[in-house]
């Protein structure tokens, strides 16, 4: 049975504290992760002695515009990504894949910063932070330090959080003029791992109609998310009135099965991929030849 | 390492409470088991079913994936506060009308999302009520009536 100290904090030097001067603390923000786990004993889950509940620490519920960035607090929850108009304006990529996580009742508690930390294959807001080159910040009594988002995750469910450190930021960078973003999803979380993808794109399509600083990002593809260059390179210098998106399509397929190996959900996941590759695509240029009109 | 009981108070229905709880005890816990509040119901324990659903500071959440330990200050409103004054609440004569409970397992659960909804929203579309249901299961009825039930409230107010 598992069995552990609650402990709540209402300000982040006070969790720190906690953090510091305790060892096995398992840190509490929506539940919605952490609370299934504890209820279905899982063996993901470490042993922990504390429970941290940071969920009502009124400094992380932030999400404000900083010089080139738009900062967000970890508490942030699905709900208010979807709502806010600082993300709704300048990341719409984001509202719509927090638009499609659970139900109203799991967006209401679920939090930016728990879907970051818990690092699941599966986790609909990595693709998106990371095509738009997302940076955590992370936080310790003693110091702090900042990584792109892409390097913080190491493998399903891993990252590279310290046991004394508290995810206390993140922070993405404006995108400039001319950038096209879009998230496509197929299949539920809970649909077997075979049935479920996700993918996001962010490009800029320069007055010429050509890609550029593209990024390709899918989620449930690969052991964890992550940035597939090989397919970012293939669009950029492409025009958008004559990519050939079969080709894309091919691309993407390849790219992943380099990563992944050929598996059981291979023949499945490659026409998968490709098809939400080129509906992403599709969706962007159709939005950007309207822009030029 | 010791298993601490905290102390919270929260607000119930519009009534304070203050409660000694278990670091384990889950707001689902609370109210069935010391407030005998037991309209609300225990489905799947891991948030997918809905039927555990409660009003906290204003939004729909499922009381399965809360600690009580968490809500200290906040005000939940659950399936007991909807009736006033010995009056149901219009979105549960419209569930009565419209035959929208079967074996009412998942009743409580979705007057509490359709609350919620028609409390930040009185006039949804059909969608919109569609969406606010995506975290409601019902095994018997089928939707169609649950809708129509609620749409009917909507329409009233308007
Ligand atoms: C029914 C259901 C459906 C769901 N559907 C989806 C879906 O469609 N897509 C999807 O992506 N997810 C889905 N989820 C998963 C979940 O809602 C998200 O991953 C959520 O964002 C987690 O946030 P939380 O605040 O609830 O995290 P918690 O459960 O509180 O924490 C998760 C992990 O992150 C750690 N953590 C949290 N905050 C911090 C912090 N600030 N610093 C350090 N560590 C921290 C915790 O220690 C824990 O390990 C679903 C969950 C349920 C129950
Ligand atoms: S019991 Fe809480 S959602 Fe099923
Ligand atoms: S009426 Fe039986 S589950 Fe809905």
């Amino acid at each position: 049975m598992i069995s552990y100290e609650f402990l709540t904090s209402k300000k982040i030097e006070e969790a720190l504290d906690y953090l510091d001067k305790f060892s096995k603390v398992q840190i509490l923000a929506g539940g919605t992760d952490l609370l299934v786990n504890i209820h279905k004993e899982s063996p993901r889950l470490p042993h922990f002695d504390y429970l941290l509940d940071i969920s009502n620490i009124p400094e992380l519920k932030f999400i404000t515009l900083v010089k080139n960035f738009i900062e967000i607090g970890p508490l942030v929850t699905h709900f208010r990504l979807i709502e806010e108009p600082l993300i709704k304006g300048n990341f719409p990529i984001l509202s719509t894949a927090a638009q499609t996580i659970g139900s109203v009742q799991i967006r209401n508690r679920g939090t930016i910063g728990g879907n970051i930390v818990n690092a699941s294959p599966a986790a609909d807001l990595l693709p998106p932070l990371i095509a738009l080159k997302a940076e955590v910040v992370l936080t310790s009594k003693k110091s702090e330090r900042i990584l792109s988002l892409e390097k913080f995750l190491t493998g399903p469910y891993k990252t590279k959080l310290q046991a004394d450190e508290l995810l206390t930021k993140i922070k993405i960078p404006l995108l400039g003029d001319g950038y096209y973003t879009d998230f496509q999803k197929i299949g539920r979380r809970k649909a077997l791992s075979i049935a479920r993808l996700n993918l996001a794109l962010v490009t800029k399509i320069d007055e010429k109609g050509v890609f550029h600083d593209t990024r390709v990002v899918p989620g449930s593809a690969t052991p964890y998310p992550q940035s597939f260059p090989v397919t970012e390179e293939s669009v950029n210098g492409k025009s958008i009135f004559n990519i050939d998106l079969e080709e894309i399509g091919e691309i993407v397929s390849k790219e992943m099965v380099s990563i992944t190996g050929e598996r059981w959900s291979t023949p499945y996941k490659k026409p998968a991929i490709a098809t939400l590759i080129k509906r992403a695509l599709e969706k962007i240029i159709k939005e950007a030849k309207t822009n030029e009109n | 390492m010791k298993i601490n009981k905290i102390t919270v108070t929260f607000i119930v229905n519009g009534q304070e409470v203050t409660l000694k709880v278990g670091s384990k005890e889950r707001l689902l816990d609370t109210l069935r088991e010391q407030l005998q509040l037991t309209g609300t119901k225990e489905g799947c324990s891991v948030g997918e079913c809905g039927a555990c659903t409660v009003i906290l500071d204003g939004k729909a959440v499922p009381s399965c994936l809360i600690l009580t330990g968490q809500i200290g200050g906040s005000e939940v409103l659950t399936i007991e506060g909807l009736e006033a004054d010995g009056k149901l609440d219009p979105l549960q004569q419209a569930f009565i009308d419209y035959h929208a409970v079967q074996c009412g397992f998942c009743t409580p659960g979705m007057l509490m999302s359709a609350k919620a909804l028609l409390i930040h929203n009185p006039h949804p579309s059909r969608e919109e009520i569609r969406t606010a249901l995506e975290g409601n299961l019902c095994r018997c009825t089928g939707y169609e009536q649950i809708i129509e039930a609620i749409e009917s409230v909507a329409k009233n107010c308007q």
